[in-house]
């Protein structure tokens, strides 16, 4: 049995003072019937959320925006995995549609990363983190990674100008995607002036923060619309954790989370990684980039830098939305992105310029600091 | 923003006031927090130990952009401290200018001001860590 993503629909990741959740995910299945030729009759719900209750005061999600959106007879789930609660959703959308517990899943990703100030959204952010050791001690995730940048630099003779290769890079790749949270270019000048967040990393190697929220239509095989002209399945998926803080691994410069999700989405969809064209990976900081790069075998350990030329590395195309950096990251909707970027581009209508026609592609999707990590591979069958 | 309630503080003294950490019998490697499980082989055969609160400081980081609660004490400095059992954790270095700060620097254990519960006035302590005896 397969499952298959038969549409997908996003909103420009943004600030929407004047939007709630409800409204955010309504429009997300708004953009989906905009694209989708067939009535969209789910029998099953999917929300991914990370933070509605600190953020909203708000639990209970999925039956408050199944509600919302008019949806009756139907059932109600709420996955929440962190950051990497997108993914987490469409494998368990996976799960119901191949075991024939569902036959249609509507999974809508939906957060507001830019409710309140900074610092409080800082403080949302960091309770990824155990509450018992780290949240109590003011340590976050970019604090982590802050800490990691100085040791693969050391490690691996680089400056922190070397680093600047990355997001430059995703800047230069969001210019095309409509629905990325910041479409300009930066220049050296302007990451050197950004400011220090965590030294050495600079605003720019952060994600902004911002709402949004996207939409999948996950079908089983007997489920398939027979006026679809493009089918594309789900060939394989993977999950992995490692130690919640980077202190507790043998080895911080390699994310282990990353690495045996990876290894398990090829083994389960059978291929060869080179048959992979096109992958969105989670680059939340800049050195946790190269980290899941090297993580999955991409780079030689300490090469990704100097590997990555326009965007790509070994012959595979790397987050050609913009990445975290600059199309987003609205936490629990990040993987449903990164699942309509690769989607819509295995149908051809995103990135095609640059990718042309492909068959397979990927989505890598992490909590943190490598704490988990999901893989999903898709390909496009007709 | 920061509400804990006193009874989560206090069940958590072991791991905030005492550095309590575990060693596994089976590969000989030490962790903190303490786990049920050893978080390099898995095995289930650990021992729960305190620490000296001695180390060493292999990393750190100058944190500016810090959560809503530890704002008078921003910028933070966090580290990536080895203690002399053999394991290592992240804690903030106080008692110190970032400049002074290298890899290999002796460290060793203070309690500290944590962070203030805004809307209960609760001040909860913590390990940090200052400069050795004799570094200061
Ligand atoms: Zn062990």
């Amino acid at each position: 049995m397969k499952s298959f993503i038969a549409a997908s629909g996003v909103i420009k990741i943004d600030r929407y003072y004047e939007k709630n959740l409800k409204t955010l995910a309504r429009e997300a299945l708004e953009s989906i019937e905009k694209s989708y030729a067939e009535d969209l009759v789910p029998d099953t719900l999917i929300i991914s959320s990370m933070t509605p209750e600190l953020v909203d005061y708000q639990s209970s999600i999925a039956d408050l925006i199944a509600d919302h959106l008019g949806l009756r007879k139907i059932r109600v789930y709420r996955v929440e995995a962190g950051e990497a609660s997108g993914l987490a959703a469409v494998q368990l959308a996976y799960s119901l549609t191949t075991s024939k517990a569902s036959k249609r899943v509507l999974v809508i990703g939906v957060d507001k990363g830019s409710e309140m100030s900074v610092s409080r959204m800082a403080g949302v952010y960091g309770s990824i983190k155990d509450s018992e050791y780290m949240q109590l001690q003011g340590i976050t995730p970019l604090a982590e990674a802050a800490i990691l940048a100085k040791l693969y630099m050391k490690k691996y003779n680089y400056s922190y100008e070397d680093l600047f290769i990355w997001p430059y890079t995703m800047h230069q790749n969001s210019l095309e995607t409509s629905h990325a949270q910041l479409r300009f270019r930066i220049s050296p000048d302007s990451y050197k002036d950004s400011p220090v967040l965590a030294e050495p990393l600079r605003l720019l190697d952060s994600y902004p923060l911002g709402d949004g929220a996207a939409a999948l239509y996950i079908v089983s095989e007997d489920a398939i619309e027979r006026s679809s002209d493009a089918i594309v399945s789900i060939e394989g998926f993977g999950g992995s954790v490692d130690s919640k803080d980077i202190a507790s691994r043998e080895d911080p410069l390699l994310f282990r989370s990353v690495r045996e999700s990876w290894e398990e989405a090829l083994s389960m969809a059978g291929i060869e990684r080179r048959k992979i064209k096109y992958i969105e990976i989670h680059d939340n900081y800049t050195p946790n980039a190269f980290i899941i790069l090297e993580s999955m075998g991409l780079a030689e350990r300490g090469e990704a830098p100097e590997r990555l030329e326009n965007s790509s590395i070994e012959g595979v195309h790397v987050n050609l939305s913009g990445g975290l950096k600059a199309r987003g990251n609205p936490w629990g909707a990040t993987g449903i992105y990164q699942i309509h970027e690769v989607f819509q581009a295995l149908l051809g209508s995103f990135k095609s310029s640059i990718l042309g026609e492909i068959e397979y592609g990927a989505v890598h999707n992490m909590n943190g600091t490598g704490d988990s990590s999901y893989v999903i591979i898709l390909k496009r069958v007709r | 923003m920061l509400r804990r309630s006193p009874a989560k503080i206090w069940r958590s003294r072991d791991i905030l006031y005492r550095l309590k950490y575990a060693t596994c019998k089976s590969c000989g490697k030490a962790f903190y927090p303490p786990r049920a499980r050893c978080v390099y082989c898995g095995s289930q055969d650990v021992e729960y130990r305190y620490s000296s609160g001695r180390g060493v400081v292999k990393e750190y980081t100058i944190l500016y952009q810090t959560p809503s609660g530890f704002g008078d004490l921003s910028p933070l400095i966090i580290g990536l401290v080895e203690l002399e059992e053999g394991f290592s954790m992240l804690a903030q270095i106080v008692d110190v200018e970032p400049d002074k700060i290298t890899p290999g620097m002796r460290v060793e254990a203070v309690l500290r001001r944590l962070v203030v519960d805004g809307s209960t006035g609760l001040i909860y302590y913590g390990i940090k860590f200052a400069p050795a005896e004799g570094m200061r």
